[in-house]
């Protein structure tokens, strides 16, 4: 009866009410139970706790007064409730059984974040990871809203600078040979995300940390422009047609705040100034552009951010 | 006091006894055993004092001229739960980057050391290659947990950092008729006239590349388990062998000759994946 107890004390305050309730209940359904040896040790029946006026069948009708639905939960007290089970006198009746009442009980802990219907302001930067030749770094900002807890849409936008990685002046230097390389501006995209995984982990055995995995995909533009091997040689611009996918982590630090990483590849077809420029041939901006040499390019960027959830709280809607 | 008023005196006092024992009670609640307990009870002791014996491959993360793969094996003991030390030992091949790729067909055919360029022979003969690399390391363990896939694949993993010593073995081919320079940055001996020293060729396309042989290094590395059952585990991991190298076998400091001093300090990141086998293979549980 100790699971009577415990599983009653949900609907009260453990302080006060549960003293009566457990002995009682069983008094009240005389049904004999039909199912399993297990059975005799759970409360299986809602009514038997609950006010008579308004009360459900056990069909699904459920009395309002019996669920809290928003309050926050006030701490059980399982010394007191131990002496309960140990001290009060329980008559051992026949239980009725209906399935419904399983609902009462935890078996899979609730999300402590929900996002659903939030929306979420993501400042970030980021850091290109596969060009040996050109690092681009990146602040940026995403927002975005979610549909459900594991579905949204938003909007995101970067801007870039770069620095020279060792090989590009180590071609130059020992190949003799000036790379061709663009620079990225700026990029923006709207972005669609998904979450399948989430889960939670144990920091040195003692503090639980709870976290998920998205992934992204999206469509966006951003502009990139030539840096000329020969500076006495103007440089161009290009717009870009900008698709990403990428695979996130987020980090649940409190209800409106979270910490997010990933890595996003952003896919473009750039164009490069183009080979055997001279006074002669492509000296122009537009003629460089129109003989530009094209290829496909994976910007493959990690990003790390701090995110703000609007409205910074949240509410469960559905039974714990 | 009459009599009236002494049941309002029990009561208060009760009240206040009441109030007592449920601040008692609270306060119990507040410094209790749970605050000082372990995150999990019941847990799986996936890695304590077990062997994880891992089949690998391994890959150079963003090399500048030749990709490292290979394939290899690492052996740890986890001598607690957070606590193991290992061995890993990965076999290599190298492929050309695309950097490569694009520089080489730009090269001149032919050596001319009058140009200061390397031909593609040169280029190519003084980059190196890493036959074996590995490490000794300590692992720590300092994150636990499970996830939930789809809301239906809901698995254990841990993240772990590594620290140790690394060491490889970098091999470069070039033969005497390419790296010819029998004393590079300094006066040669005329072959026409032993006698006479001819001066510095000033060329560093024909030296020998000094980037073969052992290192040893700082080895460092973070990755994650993934268990899909009691005893099998993907293993990700991200290395980072650190050691003296210089990949491309020409002059780094331009002091237009080839030597020692070109080797720097690099660091050569790795992608690994395997699949851990843990022994034995049964698990305890914590209280």
């Amino acid at each position: 009866m100790a699971s009577t107890a415990l599983a009653q004390s949900k609907k009260k305050p453990p302080a006060k009410a549960p003293a009566k309730a457990p002995a009682k209940a069983p008094e009240k359904s005389p049904t004999p139970a039909k199912g399993s040896g297990d059975d005799t040790e759970i409360e299986m029946n809602p009514d038997d706790t609950a006010p008579k006026k308004g009360s459900g069948s056990g069909s699904g009708a459920v009395n309002p007064e019996e669920i809290e639905m928003g309050e926050p939960e006030k701490p059980g007290d399982l010394k007191s409730d131990l002496n309960i089970a140990s001290t009060e006198t329980v008559k051992a009746g026949p239980i009725k059984k209906t399935p419904l009442s399983w609902q009462d009980i935890v078996v899979v802990v609730r999300k402590p974040f929900l996002k659903s219907r939030r929306t979420e302001l993501l400042p970030f930067v980021g850091t290109t990871m596969n060009d040996n030749m050109i690092r681009h770094y990146t602040v940026g900002g995403e927002l975005a809203y979610y549909l459900t807890d594991v579905l949204a849409v938003g909007v995101e936008g970067q801007y870039y600078v770069h620095s020279f990685q060792e090989p590009f002046d180590l071609v130059a230097r020992q190949a003799r040979r000036l790379p061709t390389i663009n620079q990225y501006k700026w990029s923006a995209a709207l972005d669609f995300h998904y979450v399948p995984i989430y889960g939670k982990f144990a920091i040195l055995d003692h503090n639980l940390v709870t976290w998920e995995s998205y992934f992204t995909a999206g469509i966006g533009a951003g502009q990139s422009e030539v840096i000329p091997r020969d500076t006495q040689f103007p440089g161009f611009t290009n717009l870009l047609i900008m698709p990403n996918v990428g695979a996130s982590m987020r980090f649940f630090l409190s209800r409106w705040l979270t910490v997010s990483l990933g890595i996003r590849d952003y896919i473009f077809y750039d164009h490069f100034e183009p080979k055997n420029r001279s006074l002669m041939m492509y000296a122009t901006a537009a003629d460089a552009k129109a003989n530009a040499d094209g290829s496909l390019i994976n910007n493959l960027m990690f990003q790390i951010g701090v995110s703000f959830w609007v409205p910074t709280s949240f509410e469960y809607t559905t039974f714990r | 006091m009459n009599n009236h008023s002494l049941p309002a005196v029990v009561a208060i006092l009760a009240a206040g006894v009441t109030t007592l024992v449920a601040d008692t009670a609270h306060a119990d609640r507040r410094t209790n055993s749970l605050a000082a307990d372990v995150a999990v009870r019941h847990r799986r002791l996936l890695v304590k004092n077990r062997f994880e014996l891992a089949p690998l491959f391994e890959s150079t993360i963003n090399a500048d001229f030749r990709h490292i793969l290979g394939a290899g094996a690492k052996l740890e003991y986890h001598l607690g739960d957070m606590f193991s030390i290992g061995v890993i030992g990965v076999a290599s091949a190298a492929l050309d980057t695309k950097l490569v790729d694009k520089i080489v067909p730009t090269l001149e055919r032919n050596a001319d050391s009058k140009t200061r360029e390397p031909s593609r022979t040169e280029f190519l003969d003084h980059l190196n290659s890493m036959p074996f690399h590995g490490a000794v390391y300590a692992s720590l363990t300092p994150w636990y947990g499970k996830l939930a896939a789809f809301s239906q694949a809901y698995v254990a993993f841990d993240f772990y950092f590594q620290a140790g010593i690394a060491f490889a073995q970098l091999k470069s081919d070039c033969p005497i008729s390419v790296c010819s320079d029998p004393a590079p940055g300094k006066p040669r001996p005329d072959p026409m006239n032993p006698s006479e020293n001819l001066p510095q060729d000033f060329n560093p396309n024909n030296d020998p590349p000094l980037n073969s042989g052992g290192r040893v290094g700082i080895y460092l590395g973070g990755g994650i388990h993934v268990f899909l059952n009691d005893f099998l585990a993907l293993d990700l991991t991200v290395r980072d062998y650190a050691f003296t190298d210089n990949p491309s076998g020409a002059d780094f400091n331009a002091n237009l000759f080839v030597s020692d001093a070109d080797n720097r300090f690099l660091h050569h990141l790795f992608f690994g994946a395997g699949i851990s086998v843990m022994l034995p293979t049964t698990v305890k549980r914590t209280p």
